[in-house]
């Protein structure tokens, strides 16, 4: 890990005009989704309120959310009224003497805390909402923060609107002396938004620039954690899943019970990981309104054991599946593992004799009894697969100023991989619609044949927490989730 | 991503983490706040929350009541070892009567550690982590077995999880196996010396399918390791007549107790300890290592957010300040003459100006937009108060201080004024939130609601000088 040369910190304000997405914007810049109030009003912050981003533990940067500019033009009356062009002042004395002013405390206090934050800040983020025309009171408002003599440099908020208008923006920056500007969609920020945010911030701020440079490895740093972080945990549900084998009677009545309870247990295992995912991400449970389960007839809640959620999802179905009671579930005679084929065997053995010993008794009596197993299905374990990782993108692609809940479409998952458009440049256009999933493990998780490690875990009642006789000291296990969990990083 | 302190806190740290992926997440605030005031990386983060929540659950006292429990357990099994170790030596020289047969004797004593000790190197070859030798398994299942409560199962549990993840536990249970090996092979030693040295033995050996030559040459070949260390062979002669049939010499049956000790010694006791102590340099390694948290581990993923959050809150520089408006004194003592004037606020440059169905007799403001354009239209109505004056204003612009201050001053150049919000096309929800919002605004200056209007024909009729009871705004 590179320390920053210098301990300093960095201080930026993040300034703009009223209901611009300032607070959204420290919202997305901080991974936390409660700090402030966010509100589509006016003035919906009346203070300077700031959150120190950390690099690795230190505390760096510190960002600072002010009130919206809102009397640009009358401010600037003022300022002409109090110091004369005429008097030639430069910027920062002409804001000493309206900072010293009375209207400062008066009409004009939201805009004396803007500009005080900015002066004592090395520079500023000013946010613009590209739906708006570009008026003449932002043009004021720039000026006026030109006054504290800092540099300014511009965010292009809400670039995925229909009415938006980046380039008459950019042009009119251009003309003000802008000619950096960045474009960052507080609600659904691009995948190199944070990156390419620092790295121009950095050309702004020489001085800093190896701050900065720290930060935003840190930020790439801290997404891939995260992203591993999540990847091991879907692969951990998929191995509890694939593992998991629930032992009945072979008369009907036991075999349905089974599969019911086989079934509850894969969804609440399924909702377990969901809460792990949206935790990890941190965002807040409600984001995800379907979050609890079971949820029937809904949409993306579709129910995981429901033939059409798997279709919804594009995954290939074979003739066997079946329906009604028995969906979604296999039942055999008792092997417990014991017959699944050369790979799943090589693993059992070596996985663990020990523990194969050790149940060998109960199998045996099982097998002479007649007694029926029930396991999860192969579809319903790509469903599980494909829906994680759908949340998965969702959420690396989801800004922590959205309001709006994580909405995951299925179908239009499936007609995107049915025309086979390039990754990519799409989604960008239309965050708040369905995107898909991209890179190979999607694909894979649909048709193709699944990874050895599920084969393998199959092979392993122990293997699933959901199980009574889970093993949990299994290092055979252990290096399976990390298999698997490489398999599914495309 | 490896970080961590020593291993009691890495012991510690699992055991909560297995506590946690069982019964789910403790109640930790304050000792997340106490872990966060307190620093460090992630892994010291960690530590510290599970040292913290520890304390609280009473996981230490877990720890040391099984460590208590384990090294009782190890004590027995060494006392058993030495038993045995006395055992097999006073089985296999026997009480004396009898002449001891010097073949069956070293089986005895070595036979089984010898099939334990290649079974322990084959095992190594072969590339499974999971079984360690069967002695160390023994006591882990039996320190399993004593430890009694709820959670005295976590501590063995967490011990085995954390070892077993980079490979340590198999070096562990190793270097527990061959100490008791060694220590059986130590007492059994000791009985031989004791029994030697206190009663008359004889040794002879017995064959039926081989012949004296073979067992010439198995002597000499056993001999000769132990030879190098300076125990004597018997000469060939007298092994050959070491038969039980021919009576020998009193210094020969001393040289043959020199060759069974230096068997055991050398073939006993010396791989044992070269392995115990191969198998502890190794498990000490191993237990180094982890030490170090491995921080990927799913129960730690979901603490990081907490423990190392993304940002912290810095306090805000004052209370929020009043939402004041501004607004202009009217003058009551102005004379409306003017003509009806129709103005644009806050409108793009590429809206179409004037609108069309303009009434003839209205007067065209133009679209306000910057300050010289405002200064001369406040010139102008100065001297010139109007009797209407529409201002026309794009609905999707946040009505902020600027604007309403600007609205207020207008107002007092007209006898009536009135807001008509215009939309684009396209009409989303943000619209109507921002409808209300105007019309909050509007009210916080003084305007009623009727002075608003949602669409510009109503409004330019009112401009011509419809009356105004037919519409309300809508």
């Amino acid at each position: 890990m590179k320390l920053p040369e210098s301990r300093d910190t960095l201080r930026l304000a993040v300034v703009g005009h009223t209901n611009t997405g300032k607070t959204s914007l420290l919202r997305t810049l901080t991974r936390n989704p409660d700090f402030g109030q966010v509100q589509d009003n006016p003035g919906t912050t009346r203070h300077v309120e700031g959150a120190r981003l950390a690099i690795n533990g230190r505390q760096t940067v510190e960002l600072y959310d002010t009130p919206g500019l809102e009397d640009g033009m009358g401010l600037l009356d003022y300022l002409d009224q109090l110091s004369p062009p005429s008097q030639r002042r430069d910027g920062p004395d002409r804001l000493a003497v309206f900072l010293d002013s009375p209207e400062s405390q008066g009409r004009f206090e939201q805009e004396a805390r803007v500009l005080r934050a900015l002066t004592d800040c090395d520079a500023g983020l000013y946010v613009i909402d590209v739906r708006d025309p570009v008026l003449g009171k932002h043009r004021d408002e720039l000026a006026i923060l030109a006054l504290c003599g800092r540099p300014i440099l511009p965010i292009l908020n809400f670039l995925h609107s229909p009415r938006q208008r980046t380039e008459e923006w950019r042009a009119a920056l251009s003309r003000l002396g802008l000619h950096a500007a960045v474009e960052f969609d507080s609600v659904a920020p691009p995948l190199d938004g944070e990156t390419q945010l620092y790295d121009k911030l950095a050309l702004l701020l020489d001085t800093h620039a190896g701050l900065l440079g720290a930060l935003k490895e840190n930020v790439l740093e801290q997404r891939d954690l995260r992203r591993k972080d999540a990847l091991r945990l879907i692969a951990e549900l998929l191995v509890d899943v694939a593992a998991l084998r629930l032992t009945c009677k072979p008369d009907e009545a036991s075999v349905h019970a089974a599969s019911e309870t086989l079934r509850d247990q894969v969804r609440v295992r399924e909702s377990t990981c969901v809460r792990a995912l949206l935790e990890r991400y941190n965002f807040r449970l409600e984001d995800f309104a379907q979050q609890s389960f079971p949820l029937q007839g809904e949409r993306w809640g579709m129910d995981l054991f429901h033939p059409q959620a798997l279709k919804d999802m594009g995954i290939h179905v074979g003739k066997g599946m079946a329906a009604g009671a028995a969906a979604g579930v296999t039942v055999d005679l008792f092997t417990a593992g014991l017959s699944l084929g050369a790979a799943a065997l090589t693993g059992a053995i070596a996985g663990g004799l020990w523990q194969s010993a050790n149940r060998l008794g109960k199998r045996v009596i099982g097998r002479v009894q007649g007694y029926r197993e029930i396991t999860v299905d192969d579809a319903v374990l790509r469903l599980l697969a494909v829906r994680q990782l759908a949340l998965l993108e969702a959420l690396q692609r989801r800004g922590h100023a959205a309001l709006a809940p994580i909405v995951i479409d299925p179908l239009a998952s499936t007609a995107d991989l049915s025309v086979a458009s390039p990754a990519g440049e799409s989604d960008e256009s239309r965050p708040e619609l369905p995107y898909r999933i991209e890179g190979a493990a999607g694909n894979r998780l649909r048709s193709g044949k699944l990874p050895d490690a599920l084969a393998e875990a199959r092979s392993q009642p122990g293997w699933s927490s959901l199980s009574a006789d889970f093993v949990e000291d299994s290092p055979r296990r252990d290096e399976v989730v990390r298999t698997l969990a490489k398999w599914l990083d495309y | 991503m490896r970080d961590g302190g020593s291993f009691k806190q890495a012991w510690l740290t699992e055991t909560l983490r297995v506590r946690e992926a069982y019964w789910g997440q403790l109640q930790d605030s304050t000792e997340v706040r106490r872990a966060l005031t307190e620093g460090g990386t992630f892994a010291q983060r960690l530590i510290l929350r599970a040292e913290f929540l520890g304390q609280r659950e009473k996981l230490n006292e877990v720890i040391e009541q099984w460590t208590t429990v384990a090294q009782w357990a190890l004590a027995v099994m060494f006392f058993v070892a030495i038993l045995a170790g006395i055992g097999t030596g006073l089985g296999a020289l026997g009480d004396g009567v009898r002449s001891v047969n010097l073949l069956l004797a070293l089986a005895t004593m070595l036979g089984l550690h010898a099939v334990s000790l290649i079974l322990w190197l084959v095992g190594m070859g072969v590339q499974t982590r999971e079984n360690g030798p069967w002695l160390g398994r023994i006591w882990l299942a039996v320190t399993r077995k004593l430890a009694r409560g709820p959670n005295a199962g976590l501590a063995p549990r967490a011990l085995i999880g954390l070892l077993g993840r980079n490979g340590a536990l198999r070096w562990v249970l190793s270097t527990v196996s061959h100490l008791l090996w060694l220590v059986a092979l130590i007492s059994l030693l000791g009985t031989l010396l004791i029994l030697l040295s206190a009663r008359r033995y004889t040794f002879n050996w017995e064959t039926t399918l081989l012949s004296p030559d073979a067992f010439v040459a198995l002597t000499k070949s056993l001999g000769w390791l132990p030879q190098q260390l300076g125990f004597a062979i018997p000469p060939d002669a007298y092994i050959r007549i070491s038969d039980g049939l021919h009576t020998l010499p009193a210094e020969m049956h001393a040289l043959w107790s020199g060759w069974l000790i230096g068997c055991v010694l050398v073939y006993g006791i010396i791989p044992r300890f070269i392995a115990a102590g191969f198998s502890a340099v190794i498990a000490r390694r191993g237990v180094r290592m982890a030490s170090v948290l491995d921080t990927t581990l799913p129960g730690y993923a979901n603490l990081r957010p907490r423990l190392m959050p993304a940002s912290e809150s810095i306090a805000p520089d004052a209370s929020p300040g009043p939402q004041v408006h501004y607004a202009a004194t009217t003058q009551s003592s102005l004379s409306f003459t003017g003509p009806a004037v129709l103005i644009g606020l806050e409108l793009a440059s590429t809206t179409t100006w004037p609108p069309a169905r303009l009434p003839d007799d209205v007067h065209n403001g133009g679209i306000i937009d910057n300050r010289t354009q405002r200064h001369a239209l406040l010139d102008q109505l100065h001297k010139q108060p109007v009797e209407r004056l529409l201002i026309v204003c794009d609905a999707f612009q946040t009505p902020d201080r600027g604007i309403l201050a600007f609205v207020s001053e207008l107002a007092a150049y007209a006898k009536e004024l009135r807001v008509a919000l215009v939309t684009e096309p396209h009409s989303t929800s943000v619209e109507t939130a921002r409808h209300i919002a105007w019309r909050a605004q509007l009210a916080d200056i003084g305007m009623p609601a009727q002075q608003l209007f949602t669409a510009l024909d109503p409004a330019l009729a009112w401009l011509a000088g419809a009356s105004d009871d037919k519409h309300e705004a809508s």
